[in-house]
C-alpha cells in the first residue's frame, strides 16, 4: 500500500504543549477569556429564539400553507362549484369531491352544482398549490396555517366545513422588511 | 384501394371513404363534431372539418367528400388552420363556456377540439344568446340549450335511426334550439343514446348528473345481462359503484346503441331493497338473515331431503356456468330429471332443429339480408337492440320486412307486409307459411308472405320467438336457407341467457351440448303440477319468479306454498320468493357476475365483474359449488369462473376447447369454431310440421281473445330504478275500438278482465291497429299480471 506521503519528505509532527507550566494557565484561562468576550459582545443583543408555541413565526404572504375555501363575502353561497378540476391537478391524488345539484330551496353554490364532499387529505398534500392554480373560481387558495399534527392520521383529512372555517388563531404574516 | 397524397404522404385507402375516415389511414385526425357514421349519411352541419384539395378552389368538408385516386388533400397548411381557428371561434360564440359545471367537461369533443384546433381566444364581446336552463328533456336527459352547437346529431338519431320522430330543431338562426316538436317529454326506447351522440354538454344524463369527472373513474367493460340482446356495455365505475352505462360498441351484437333500460337500469344495483345476505325463513314465517353457512346447510338439507323430487328452474341472467352447475347437482347428486329454463316447453328435437349451426343467422345479417321476417315476436320488448337494427336494415339497405305477428308491431310502419293472426297462433301460422313456401296450399297471408321474402332475394332472415319451434326450421329449409351465408334463422329465447342454458342443457329432455336423455324428466308447466300435488317437493330457482316470470300464476302459488323446500337466487324479493321461499341467496347484480353468457345467435361472450359484491354476495358458481358439495356432487373443485367454463366446455362438445382468452371482450360465436362440426344432428323426421288450422285473428264466437306480451319496462330492475319508476309499466288491456265500443268502453277507463272464475284489472288503451276480437295484456307485472288468467277467451267488463 503506497503511504499517504511521500516517504523521501521530512515529516514534522508539532506536539501540544505541554500539561502544566505557562501553557496549562493560558489554556484554563486565556481560551475561556476568549469564549466570554463573544458572550460579552451579544449580550446586549435581543435573543432569535421564538417562543413557540406561545408565540408564532411569521410566514410571507405567499407561503403555502393549509387550504382555505371560500364564500362569497355578499351572498355566502360557496364559491366551490365541484368541478373537481383541483382534484384532476393534484399531484398527490389528495382531493376527493363529490359534487351535487343545487336545489332552488337549498342552494350551496353560486353554479348548478356545489360539492357535497371535498376533502382533501393533508397527509399526502405536498403544499405545491397547484389545486389552487387550477381552481376556475379561485374558491380554494393555500392558507398560511402551517400547525398541522395531530394524533391520528384520519385526522388529516380535512372536510369542506372544516376547509370553509376561519382558522381558530390567526397565522402571523411577516410584515415588510422583516 | 387507391392513392391519394395528404399533407405530402402518399396514403392508401378505400375509395369513396369519406376523407376523415380515409385521412386516418395515414394518421391524421381531421376533427369532427357533426360526422358520424353510425347515423348515417353525413350532413356537413358544423363545417369543423374543413380541408384543401387542390384543384378545388374553395375549402371542402372532409366528412361528406369522398375520396378519389390521386387527390391532394392539404390539413396543415395556412388557410385550413384559419378556417378552423375560425370555425371553433364561431362555435364558441354563443357558447356558454360553463366547462366547470358542465357534466361533459374532461370528456368533451368540444372542449378538445377547442383546444386542439381553436386560436384560444375570441373577439366576441357581445351578449351571448340565453336560454333557461337546465332543463329536463325527460326525466332521463337534461338539456342545456346554451350549449347547444346545433349539430343535428341528436334530431338526426330521432328522426332516422330510433325512428321515433320525436325531436326537431324548433325556429332558424342563432335562435334554433333542439326540442320535441310540441314541447312533451322525450321518452322513447332508446332515447338515452342522444346522451352519448351529443358532442357537447347539451344533451346529460340526469341519473349520472354532477355524479362523476372522468378522472375520478374507472370503465369496466361486460355485457348487459337484461333481455337476450345481450349488449356489450361498459360500466362506469367511482369508490365501486356503478353509476352509468355507456355502450361498448360491438358491430356484431349492439352497433354501439343501447335500450333505456340497459342504460339505466343499472341503479337497481345499489338499493337497499337489493337482497345482499343469505336468508333463511324463521320460525315465525319471516326471512332472516344468516350466515352462508347456515343457508348452505339449509339449502343443502332441504335438496337432500327431497331428492329426485326437486324441480329446478332458471332465468334472466343466469351464465351458462351456473346454469351448468346446477344442472349437473340436480342430475348428478339429486338423481331428479325435472329442471327448466323455458317459459313454454320446446321439445329437444324442436331445438336442435332450430340450432342447427346451417340454419343460424347473425344479428348483422338482419341489416344486409335481402329481406326479414319477424315471426311472433316483439323486438323492443323481447330482445330490445334488434328494433334498431332492423330500422337500420330497412332504411339504409332496403331490407324488405315482412311482420306476422298476434299483437301489432311497433315496426309495422316500415314493414312491407305485415299480418295478424290469433294470440298463440304463431306455430300454426308458421305451419301455414311452410305449407305455402312448398307450394302447398295455404291462406293468402301466408302465400302474400312467402312471395314477398321469395321476391326479395334468396338471403331471407327469420327473426322468431322460441316458442314457434320445430315449423322454424321447416320454413327456412323450404325457402332454401340451410347452408346460406347471410341468411338464416335468429331465434330469440324467453329469457336473456335462454339460449346458453339450453345448450348447457338446463332442460327437461336435454343434457349438456342438447345430448339425449334416457328419459326426460318435467318441463315448467309440469314442475308446477307435481309441485301442487305433492310430487315435488323442493323448488330451486334461479333469477326466476314463478309468480312473475311464467304462465298460470295461481297453479305456481298452490305449489310454491306446497313446497317443503323453495331455495331462490334473486336479487329482489319479489311476490313469490318474499312470500314463499325457504332459503334466498343473494344473487350477483350483472355488474358484479363472472360467467359467461351465449347470445341468441350462438356468439359466447363474457360477464366479467365491474365491483365488488355488495353486502355478502358471493360469486354464484362458488355458491354452487359449495352447495353441491354439500349435496355429495363429487366434482373437482371450481375455484375460478375459468375452472367452471373449462367444465362445461368438456361436456357441451360444440364449446369444446373454448376459454376466457378466446372470448375476450368482443366474444366469439361457437358456430364459427372447428368444434361446431361436433353439434349433434337433428333428427330428420322432427322437422315434419302438420297441416295448421286455421288462424286469423277472426273474432271467437263469445268472449275475446287473449294474447299477453312482456313489456321491455316490465322487470324487476326497472321497478327499483329511481330514474324509471316513471316508466314502471301498469296494466292495461289494448283493444280495437270496435270491440270497445260494442262494450261500451272508452279510453282510460278501468275495467276487470276475467275468464275461469280468475280476474284481473286493467286500463282501457284503444288500439286502432289492433285486430277485432283480439285483446292484450301484459305479462311480468307486480300487479294484475296477466299470468292470473287461465285461458285464452276473456271476458272484459267494467269495473
Ligand atoms: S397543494 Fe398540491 S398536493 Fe396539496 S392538495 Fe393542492 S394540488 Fe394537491
Ligand atoms: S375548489 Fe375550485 S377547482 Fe376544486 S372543485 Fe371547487 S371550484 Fe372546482
Ligand atoms: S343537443 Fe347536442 S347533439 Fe343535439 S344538436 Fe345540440 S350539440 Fe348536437
Ligand atoms: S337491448 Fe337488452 S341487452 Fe341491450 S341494453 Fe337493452 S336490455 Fe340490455
Ligand atoms: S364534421 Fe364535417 S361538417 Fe360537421
Amino acid at each position: 500500500m503506497t503511504p499517504p506521503y511521500d516517504p523521501g519528505d521530512v515529516v514534522e509532527v508539532l506536539r501540544a504543549p505541554e500539561p502544566g507550566g505557562a501553557g496549562g494557565a493560558y489554556r484554563a484561562f486565556g481560551e475561556t477569556l476568549r469564549g466570554l468576550k463573544t458572550t460579552m459582545k451579544r449580550m446586549t443583543e435581543k435573543p432569535v429564539t421564538v417562543q413557540y408555541p406561545e408565540e408564532k413565526y411569521p410566514v410571507y404572504p405567499r407561503f403555502r400553507g393549509r387550504h382555505k375555501l371560500h364564500r362569497f363575502e355578499d351572498t355566502g353561497l360557496e364559491k366551490c362549484v365541484g368541478c373537481s378540476l383541483c382534484a384532476a391537478a393534484c399531484p398527490a391524488d389528495c382531493i376527493r369531491v363529490v359534487a351535487a345539484e343545487n336545489q332552488p330551496e337549498h342552494r350551496v353554490s353560486a353554479g348548478e352544482r356545489y360539492a357535497a364532499v371535498y376533502e382533501i387529505n393533508l397527509s399526502r398534500c405536498i403544499f405545491c398549490g397547484y389545486c389552487e392554480v387550477a381552481c376556475p373560481f379561485d374558491a380554494i387558495t393555500m392558507g398560511h396555517d402551517y400547525e398541522l399534527s395531530d394524533y391520528d392520521r384520519s385526522d388529516l383529512i380535512f372536510t369542506k366545513e372544516m376547509l370553509l372555517a376561519e382558522p381558530l388563531e390567526r397565522t402571523p404574516l411577516r410584515r415588510e422588511g422583516e | 384501394m387507391i392513392t391519394f397524397s395528404i399533407d405530402g404522404r402518399e396514403v392508401q385507402s378505400p375509395e369513396n371513404l369519406m376523407l376523415v375516415d380515409a385521412a386516418k389511414y395515414g394518421d391524421v385526425e381531421i376533427p369532427v363534431f357533426c360526422y358520424e357514421p353510425k347515423l348515417g349519411n353525413p350532413v356537413g352541419a358544423c363545417r369543423m372539418c374543413l380541408v384543401e384539395i387542390e384543384g378545388i378552389p374553395k375549402l371542402q368538408t372532409g366528412c361528406s367528400t369522398p375520396v378519389k385516386d390521386g387527390m391532394v388533400v392539404h390539413t396543415q397548411n395556412t388557410r385550413v388552420h384559419e378556417a378552423q381557428e375560425a370555425v371553433v371561434e364561431f362555435l364558441l360564440i354563443n357558447h356558454p363556456l360553463d366547462c366547470p359545471v358542465c357534466d361533459k367537461g374532461g370528456e368533451c369533443p368540444l372542449q378538445d377540439i377547442s383546444f386542439g384546433w381553436g386560436g384560444g381566444r375570441s373577439r366576441f364581446i357581445e351578449p351571448k344568446r340565453h336560454f333557461q336552463k337546465p332543463l329536463e328533456l325527460s326525466p332521463l336527459i337534461a338539456i342545456d340549450r346554451e350549449r347547444c352547437i346545433l349539430c343535428y346529431r341528436c334530431v338526426r338519431y330521432s328522426q332516422e335511426v330510433a325512428e321515433d320522430y320525436q325531436l326537431v330543431l324548433q325556429e332558424r338562426g342563432a335562435a334554433s334550439y333542439v326540442a320535441t316538436f310540441d314541447g312533451h317529454p322525450y321518452v322513447a326506447p332508446f332515447s338515452g343514446n342522444i346522451i352519448e351522440l351529443c358532442p357537447v354538454g347539451a344533451l346529460t344524463s340526469r341519473p349520472y348528473r354532477f355524479r362523476a369527472r372522468p378522472w375520478d373513474i374507472e370503465g369496466s367493460g361486460s355485457v348487459c345481462t337484461m333481455c337476450p340482446g345481450q349488449c356489450n356495455v361498459t360500466f362506469t365505475v367511482r369508490d365501486d359503484r356503478v353509476l352509468r352505462v355507456l355502450q361498448r360498441d360491438n358491430a356484431e351484437v349492439d352497433d354501439g346503441w343501447l335500450c333505456d333500460r340497459g342504460r339505466f337500469a343499472y341503479q337497481a344495483i345499489h338499493v337497499d331493497e337489493r337482497v345482499t345476505s343469505p336468508m333463511v325463513r324463521g320460525q315465525d314465517g319471516q326471512l332472516v338473515p344468516v350466515s352462508w353457512d347456515r343457508a348452505l346447510s339449509e339449502a343443502a338439507a332441504g335438496l337432500t331431503a327431497a331428492g329426485s323430487a326437486v324441480g329446478a328452474l332458471a332465468g334472466s341472467g343466469t351464465t351458462n356456468e351456473e346454469g351448468f352447475l346446477v344442472q349437473r347437482i340436480v342430475r348428478e347428486a339429486l338423481g331428479s330429471r325435472d329442471l327448466d329454463s323455458q317459459r313454454a316447453p320446446v321439445s329437444r328435437d324442436a331445438l336442435l332443429a332450430i340450432s342447427d349451426p346451417a340454419l343460424q343467422a347473425t344479428v348483422p345479417d338482419l341489416e344486409f339480408a335481402h329481406a326479414v321476417l319477424v315471426l311472433d315476436t316483439e323486438p323492443v320488448d323481447d330482445m330490445a337492440i334488434l328494433d334498431l337494427r332492423i330500422r337500420k336494415g330497412v332504411r339504409r339497405n332496403h331490407v324488405k320486412l315482412a311482420i306476422a305477428s298476434a299483437r301489432p308491431s311497433s315496426l309495422d310502419a316500415n314493414a312491407a307486409a305485415s299480418v295478424r293472426f290469433a294470440p298463440g297462433a304463431g306455430p300454426a301460422f308458421a305451419a301455414e307459411l311452410v305449407s305455402a313456401a312448398k307450394g302447398e296450399p295455404s291462406s293468402d297471408d301466408a302465400r302474400s308472405i312467402v312471395a314477398l321474402l321469395r321476391e326479395a332475394g334468396e338471403d331471407v332472415v327469420i327473426l322468431a320467438s322460441e316458442r314457434v319451434g320445430v315449423a322454424l326450421a321447416a320454413l327456412a329449409d323450404a325457402l332454401g336457407l340451410r347452408d346460406r351465408a347471410g341468411a338464416g334463422l335468429l331465434v330469440v329465447p324467453s329469457s336473456a341467457n335462454g339460449r346458453g342454458l339450453r345448450e348447457v342443457g338446463f332442460l327437461p329432455d336435454a343434457g349438456p351440448g342438447l345430448s339425449p336423455v334416457a328419459e326426460p324428466g318435467r318441463h315448467a308447466g309440469q314442475i308446477a303440477e307435481a309441485a301442487a300435488t305433492g310430487d315435488i317437493t323442493a323448488l330451486w330457482l334461479l333469477g326466476i319468479d314463478p309468480l312473475r316470470d311464467l304462465p298460470y300464476r295461481l297453479r305456481w302459488e298452490q305449489a310454491l306454498s306446497r313446497a317443503a323446500t323453495v331455495i331462490a337466487h334473486t336479487n329482489f324479493l319479489t311476490e313469490g320468493i318474499r312470500d314463499h321461499a325457504t332459503v334466498v341467496f343473494p344473487a350477483e347484480a350483472y355488474a358484479e357476475k363472472d360467467g359467461t353468457l351465449t347470445h341468441p345467435d350462438g356468439r359466447l361472450q363474457r360477464v366479467r365483474p365491474a365491483i365488488g359484491h355488495s353486502g355478502a354476495g358471493r360469486y354464484g358458481w362458488q355458491v354452487l359449488t359449495d352447495l353441491g358439495t354439500r349435496v355429495g356432487l363429487h366434482v373437482p373443485r371450481v375455484l375460478t369462473s375459468g375452472i367452471a367454463l373449462a367444465q362445461l366446455a368438456q361436456a357441451v362438445p360444440f364449446y369444446a376447447g373454448i376459454t376466457q382468452d378466446e372470448i375476450g371482450g368482443r366474444g366469439i360465436r361457437w358456430q364459427e369454431r372447428p368444434a361446431a362440426s361436433a353439434f349433434p344432428a337433428p333428427a330428420p323426421a322432427s322437422v315434419n310440421v302438420s297441416p295448421a288450422p286455421r288462424v286469423g285473428p277472426s273474432a271467437p264466437a263469445s268472449g275475446l281473445r287473449l294474447g299477453t306480451f312482456r313489456s321491455i319496462w316490465a322487470s324487476p330492475e326497472v321497478e327499483h330504478s329511481p330514474a324509471l319508476a316513471f316508466l314502471r309499466p301498469r296494466q292495461k288491456i289494448e283493444m280495437a275500438p270496435s270491440d270497445a265500443d260494442r262494450l261500451g268502453l272508452g279510453d282510460g277507463q278501468r275495467v276487470l278482465v276475467s275468464n275461469n272464475g280468475t280476474q284481473v284489472s286493467a286500463t282501457v288503451a284503444l288500439r286502432q291497429a289492433i285486430p277485432a276480437g283480439s285483446v292484450f295484456l301484459q305479462d311480468g307485472l307486480a300487479e294484475d299480471s296477466a299470468n292470473v288468467l287461465t285461458g285464452s277467451i276473456v271476458e272484459v267488463r267494467r269495473a
